[in-house]
């Protein structure tokens, strides 16, 4: 029914040059559709980080190719990768990484800035956003003045801000107390809903029950964990 | 876009104001240097300008090559010799001339308060006297009036220190058996010339009474024309070193030429001090660099996560230029508002230095041109993006994996 939002072909992730040469990740074949929700697990040094900065567009792949919604982005400079971020993608970190000069309404402004939205259109969107995270309070709160929970909502609202087709979380929950963590993944689990393609990456077996896949990965390989 | 790159970096200024602050002030030291300098080099050259383009039509003919060198001093008849009256004459036969007339020194024996002392004196007519030592003070009474006879002008030090009493105006003084009132007494010199200080100043015919001499140290010249001044001081020099048989007897200066020359040193004065004033500024565009770079390096996490949300290379070397450039830009503004009262101050400084000593009349305005003031906004922005370029540079390659990584 839906279409491929991100394929991998042959995608490995080395470090080092040989004889010293390290496997983050090892031919890696994936294909995500538009609207799954996906968990990835696996231990800490794994290829967890390496498999989410690849799919992420912050980084580029040794080998093989990675395409996302139909565009080959192993081949791009850091300037279009920069485009295919801001357009395609919405991260959310384990620590939240707000800016912190900025209040919550300019932190989910401040990649709508990037993609050149106009100030108007701005702020509409973000206090929409932010309305649906439950933070229609908290407009002019700067981060430090926010709880971890809140926070993150203001993170989800500003990945959300571009409409990407991908949202990548990495341990989104992680620092945060299991009632909040709760409703976080609720969130994400409601924009799961209108169609967003979620990726999780989380070593809470808890979190990634909730996924419709998972994927396991074990020393650089990535396995699909039944369904 | 750029509008929201001046209200990040704005931001980013605003966190650290302490730091922004002091930063910007390093610039706004700097630029109120220039600033304050270049007024004050302004205000002198006006101010010589004025004082001598009144005398414009004067050539002033002096003996020896060595030009013209004590402007309202006295004559530079240390050669012994002087000029004679057929030069007198050969000078009023010259075309365009509307006026000559004659500085004459001398010696006399002057006694006052039973004290008796040998004074140089110099003799000139009147009008001449008034050109000459307009730029001066007087302490006390007014210049000689024509007509008058065995009225006198002294010098601050004749008054003061010569004798054992002080001089005041219309005291008697006696010279060669002569008396003489003092009709008028010179403000102290101070720096810069102190001739007229030991100056005893009489009219040309009670100077050729008194001591039966005319000893013609100096020549004034008038022309009718301000633009033949040139070509009949040449003119001048030509006859007179021709009377005397010598290539280098006289020296004829206009007085373009004086002010030309002073003004060219002015000039190179005002070079060198806004040269040593560029230093402050390039303290400060290191200043700005170390601020800039601290600030890359405490925002390494910030700048991962501009660039992780799409952030391109273009737009964090802006954020970050446009910082330095505000930091810049404001510290310039800045600096030229302390220019402007600098430059007062530096005034008030100098003019109480120079009136230490009774000083001159002449006036020193401190001028601030839009020239100046556009040259220090230039400066300074040029200064502001060049010291944020490398720290732009440097935030905009970070990879926003390892900033976003970083703790």
């Amino acid at each position: 029914m839906s279409k491929d939002v991100i394929v991998t072909q042959n995608v490995s992730k080395t470090y080092g040059k040989p004889p010293l040469q390290v496997f983050a990740l090892r031919d890696t074949n994936l294909h995500i559709k538009q609207g799954d929700y996906i968990a990835i697990i696996g231990p800490s040094g794994s290829g967890k980080s390496t498999l989410m900065n690849l799919l992420g567009c912050l980084d580029k792949p040794t080998t093989g190719n990675i395409f996302i919604d139909g565009n080959d982005v192993s081949t791009l400079n850091e300037n279009e990768l920069a485009r295919i971020r801001r357009e395609k993608i919405g991260f959310i970190f384990q620590k939240y990484n707000l800016i912190p000069t900025l209040n919550a309404l300019e932190n989910v402004e401040l990649s709508m800035g990037f993609a050149g939205v106009d100030s108007q259109t701005r702020t509409k969107k973000a206090k929409q956003l932010l309305e649906l995270v439950e933070l229609s309070k908290r407009l002019t709160h700067k981060p430090s003045e926010l709880s971890g929970g809140e926070q993150q909502r203001v993170a989800i609202a500003r990945a959300l801000a571009n409409n990407p087709s991908i949202i990548l979380a990495d341990e989104p929950t992680g620092n945060i107390d299991t009632k909040s963590g709760d409703n976080i993944m609720r969130i994400l689990e409601d924009v799961n809903k209108k169609g967003e393609t979620i990726i999780v990456v989380t070593h809470n077996m808890a979190i990634a029950q909730r996924a419709k896949r998972v994927l396991r990965i074990q020393d650089g390989e990535v396995q699909e964990e039944h369904a | 876009m750029l509008r929201d790159h001046v209200k990040l970096a704005f931001k980013n200024l605003r966190h650290r104001l302490s730091r922004s602050l002091l930063t910007l002030l390093g610039i706004a030291i700097g630029i109120m240097a220039i600033i304050s300098l270049l007024a004050l080099g302004e205000g002198m050259q006006q101010a010589v300008t004025g004082e001598l383009s009144s005398l414009s039509d004067v050539i002033i003919v002096s003996t020896g090559g060595g030009g013209f060198s004590s402007f309202g001093g006295g004559g530079s008849a240390s050669s012994g010799e002087y000029f004679t009256q057929r030069d007198i004459a050969g000078i009023e036969r010259l075309q365009g001339i509307k006026e000559v007339s004659t500085q004459l020194s001398g010696s006399g024996l002057a006694e006052y308060n039973g004290k008796t002392t040998v004074l140089s004196l110099t003799g000139m007519e009147v009008s001449v006297m008034k050109l000459q030592y307009a730029s001066q003070n007087l302490e006390a009474g007014g210049f000689l009036n024509e007509g008058e006879q065995n009225n006198i002008m002294i010098g601050n030090s004749i008054a003061h220190d010569t004798f054992d009493a002080d001089i005041s105006v219309g005291g008697r003084i006696k010279i060669n058996g002569q008396k003489f009132f003092v009709s008028g007494i010179f403000g102290k010199q101070g720096f810069g010339g102190s001739s007229s200080d030991s100056i005893v100043l009489m009219s040309s015919r009670d100077f050729q009474k008194l001591t039966g001499q005319s000893n013609i140290s100096l020549i004034y010249v008038r022309v009718n024309n301000v633009n033949d001044a040139e070509s009949i001081a040449t003119n001048i020099q030509n006859t007179i070193n021709g009377n005397h048989g010598k290539k280098d007897f006289a020296t004829a200066t206009t007085m373009t030429s004086i002010l030309k020359t002073v003004q060219n040193i002015i000039g190179i004065l005002q070079l060198v001090l806004v040269g040593i004033a560029s230093i402050a500024l390039v303290v400060a565009s290191i200043g700005i660099m170390n601020t800039m770079l601290t600030s890359v390096m405490e925002r390494t996490r910030e700048i991962g996560i501009m660039k992780a949300i799409g952030a391109t290379t273009r737009d964090i070397m802006s954020i970050f230029i446009i910082e330095g450039v505000l930091m810049s830009g404001v510290g310039g503004i800045i600096g030229i508002i302390l220019g402007v009262f600098g430059s007062q101050a530096l005034t008030l400084i100098l003019g109480s230095f120079m009136s230490m000593g009774g000083g001159s009349s002449l006036q020193l305005v401190p001028i601030i041109t839009i020239t100046s003031v556009v040259l220090a906004i230039t400066v300074s922005l040029i200064v502001g993006i060049l010291s944020s370029l490398y720290p732009a540079w440097k935030a905009a390659r970070m990879s926003p994996i390892e900033a976003v990584r970083y703790e």
